[in-house]
């Protein structure tokens, strides 16, 4: 719990006479939660009665993760007239800080308190939910933010950073390196996540839900920088301990094009479903760049809209205008078999030492393709060569780089097909290239 | 609000690593904020998978004004949405549970003749998910899908497929890299793997779905001795042996590895090896050769009926066929492997003997050829 206490002190006696006073709680708070980091910066607002000349403010933070380095504090109302001397960090007293302030006005004015705390993240995830012939997809995403930061964040205003930030020291190591450092001696360490009972919160929670706005928490989402701004409309509250998850977009057909890929050397023999989509406007996306996060994949199967899960994967960071490709695991009903059908050790060439210098090796594959499923599916084949060589084929098939070459096969609901290439290797001295 | 009881149950067992349940359930909203408990206690539930669809009313209570607050240690959540007035709505909730699995079981009774079986594929499902299921309809990814309940701790197996007269063909398998060439000095006799042979087509009354992976049991029918000392044909059945059925996607074949058959005798043998074309470099060392080989495979069927035998043979590098006593059953599968699939007539044995001879030629074969490619 973070509390502000007012010590009103009169100067220059000596003996000061020190009036206590605990303040309300927090006017505003607002949540600005990195997802790069542990990192979160809470902005708060309270209102103090200042009295004119020296003001001692004493900030106090048990069994919180603040980093004790971070904390700020700023007139907001009087500025000019308000002016911070110099901050104290008591000897002896844990998690406690003191603003000496000199005031020119005598009255109530509006202070921020800015400081960076650990222990609240955010992450997102979305649900891909395909349509039937998988062509299309409806993509929603959301934002889950997690408190175990030790501190009840009510009516909260949220704010999540998409971006990669830089910190030099963790703000965890800060906050606990601070707290052993000044715990008094004999003391224990408090504990920082110590969940109140859930009952109370929920409790809570409850209150806040009952005063909550009824219209729904729009995300917000504004560009700066290297950054992504998402401002959660409205106030939560995300007791310690608990998690929320909101929703942050949600489009609807999404063009996918879904393709099963093999490749040796990546998957073995297994075929590997994947989604590809673009983040753009005319996929239905676009608005944003999409952060880093889970994604659970279903397809719908019946009229009645029920699901048949087809897998989850992880899906990096996509700007605005890239294709992605989600990896959804294996297939078992889509075959793709190579077997190699000759191999041929020709063109035997001899040093003048009548030693082996060159020879050629050619090999014919054959491919067996089979498509077991009620849906038309694209096929992404890739084999990887070695060494001076080259293909002939009568498949249609496209280079990827030096050694990688693609076959795209098309295939229709149930349909089975066969394609074959002659790979020639060449070696030593019958090397061409 | 806690949620009332299910309305509908569906399990969906079609993919192979997760068991996906959506449960509906009819709520009765208040106009203004509501919220939903959902809470689980001795399941299994992948909470990261839990949605929440409304089924009623999608249009009025917005994707967008749904949110879940998960409380702390507590197998629970909460929704959270705004109704813009009171009225009941069916929900539908998704989530992957672990501890509900299926397995496929096939049991199969051969005819006397080993020529047909009638076939019986079996859902088993085992419940282990914590969760007692109630009339849910269960969906395996084909057919036309199950209405049961099933308890937790309770396995359930279920008919879901039977065929009769499904066409099947037995065969004996020798390979040449895993067998003995010469059986006269083993100590026991060699017994050859015996296969059942099906095909997962429309001819053999299948062909509708990939048949999965599963153990399938074969019996055989027998005839039984009634008490008055007379046999009765068919009347019985013995085990005859058990395999696991891999993955059969259609048109293609499934062979059951069932057992063991020991009347029939393949002696193979290396009857020419001989270098050829040798070539010699200045130091008069050999660097390369080809190398004509026959091979000479005597086969002896003891049965009283015809058997089918697959001869299967490895030969790596780079070889030609020269010569082969039974270019028709002759199939090349790969690169370095072929097949000799044979019919052998009854009792050909001692002097009736098959007999089958390949030659071929192995070329530019140098010393440092790798073992296998």
């Amino acid at each position: 719990m973070a509390v502000v206490a007012l010590l009103g002190v009169s100067l220059p006696t000596a003996h000061a006479r020190i009036n206590v006073t605990t303040l309300p709680g927090r006017d505003t708070v607002q949540l600005t939660v990195y997802n790069s980091a542990d990192l979160t910066m809470v902005k708060e607002t309270r209102t103090l009665v200042l009295r004119k000349g020296l003001n001692r403010l004493e900030f106090s933070w048990a069994n919180t993760l603040i980093d004790p380095t971070s904390v700020e504090f700023r007139a907001l109302t009087h500025a000019d007239e308000v002016d911070v001397l110099d901050v104290s960090f008591p000897p002896r007293v844990a998690e406690t800080l003191e603003w000496r302030v000199h005031s020119e006005f005598a009255g109530e004015a509006q202070v921020e308190i800015r400081y960076f705390t650990s222990g609240i993240s955010w992450a997102a995830d979305y649900v891909a939910e395909s349509a039937r012939a998988e062509k299309a997809m409806a993509l929603s995403g959301w934002v889950r933010v997690n408190n175990h930061s030790g501190e009840d964040y009510e009516d909260a205003q949220v704010r999540l950073v998409v971006g990669v930030v830089r910190l030099v020291e963790e703000i965890a190591k800060l906050a606990n390196e601070e707290r052993l450092k000044r715990a008094p001696a004999g003391a224990a360490a408090p504990v920082p996540m110590a969940a109140p009972a859930a009952s109370r919160v929920r409790r809570a929670l409850d209150e806040a839900l009952a005063e909550a706005e009824t219209r729904p928490h729009e995300i917000v989402k504004e560009e700066m920088s290297e950054y992504f701004l998402y401002t959660v409309e409205g106030r939560d509250t995300i007791p310690n301990g608990w998690s929320k998850r909101m929703p942050s977009f949600q489009a609807t057909e999404v063009p996918v094009t879904s393709y099963y890929k093999f490749e040796k050397e990546r998957w073995g023999d297994a075929v590997l479903r994947h989604y590809r989509f673009t983040n753009s406007v005319p996929s239905r996306l676009g608005q944003e760049p999409l952060p880093d996060g889970a994604v659970k994949a279903f397809r719908v199967a019946s009229e009645d809209g029920l699901y048949q899960y087809v897998g989850a994967t992880q899906v990096k960071y996509i700007p605005i205008k890239e294709t992605v490709e989600l990896e959804l695991g294996n297939d078992p009903e889509v075959m793709i078999k190579p077997v190699l059908m000759d191999w041929q050790k020709m063109d035997i060439k001899f040093d003048q030492n009548g030693n082996v210098s060159g020879w050629t090796i050619k090999e014919t594959w054959q491919f067996e393709v089979q498509n077991s499923k009620e849906i038309e599916v694209v096929l992404d084949i890739r084999r990887n060569f070695k060494g001076d060589w080259s293909l002939a084929t009568e498949a249609a098939h496209e280079k990827v780089d030096a050694n990688k070459v693609k076959f795209i096969v098309p295939l229709k609901p149930r349909e089975k097909q066969t394609f074959a290439y002659e790979l020639t290797t060449r070696n030593g001295v019958n090397v061409t290239r | 609000m806690a949620l009332p009881e299910r309305a509908r149950v569906v399990v969906a067992l079609t993919h192979p690593d997760a068991t996906l349940v959506e449960e509906e359930r009819v709520v009765t909203l208040q106009k203004g904020v509501n919220h939903v408990d959902f809470s689980w206690r001795g399941v299994n539930i992948d909470p990261s998978t839990i949605q929440l669809q409304l089924l009623t009313h999608p249009d009025q209570i917005g994707f967008k004004s749904i949110t879940t607050s998960y409380p702390p240690n507590e197998n629970a959540l909460v929704w959270e949405f705004s109704s813009p007035q009171a009225f009941e709505e069916r929900v539908r909730i998704s989530y992957i549970l672990s501890g509900l699995t299926r397995e496929v079981v096939y049991k199969a009774v051969a005819d006397p003749d080993e020529k047909a079986m009638a076939l019986r594929d079996y859902l088993r499902l085992r419940n282990n998910s914590g969760e007692d299921l109630a009339e849910a309809e269960i969906n395996i990814g084909y057919g036309s899908g199950f209405k049961k309940s099933i308890a937790h701790e309770e396995t359930l197996e279920m008919l879901s497929e039977r065929v009769e007269g499904l066409p099947i063909k037995k065969t004996l398998n020798w390979d040449a890299a895993t067998q003995p060439w010469q059986p006269e000095y083993e100590k026991n006799t060699i017994g050859l793997p015996l296969y059942y042979v099906l095909k997962n087509d429309k001819a053999s009354k299948l062909g509708t779905h990939t048949l999965l992976r599963g153990k399938a049991r074969i019996f055989i029918k027998t005839k039984e001795v009634a008490d008055s000392g007379e046999a009765k044909a068919g009347d019985g059945v013995t085990f005859i042996g058990e395999d696991w059925a891999t993955l059969t996607p259609i048109d293609r074949e499934m062979k059951l590895f069932i057992g063991q058959s020991r009347d029939v005798k393949v002696t193979q043998l290396k009857v020419k090896s001989d270098r050829d074309n040798i070539r010699r470099n200045t130091g008069n060392a050999i660097v390369m050769w080809d190398l004509e080989e026959i091979y000479k495979v005597e086969i002896e069927n003891f049965k009283k009926q015809a058997v089918n035998l697959t001869l299967v043979e490895h030969m790596p590098g780079y070889w030609k066929m020269i010569e082969n006593s039974h270019s028709k059953e002759f199939k090349k599968k790969d690169a370095f492997t072929f097949e000799y699939n044979l019919l052998l007539p009854p009792e050909t044995n001692g002097t009736n003997k098959t007999v089958v001879t390949f030659n071929l030629n192995r070329l530019n074969v140098q010393d440092n050829d790798p073992s296998s490619f």
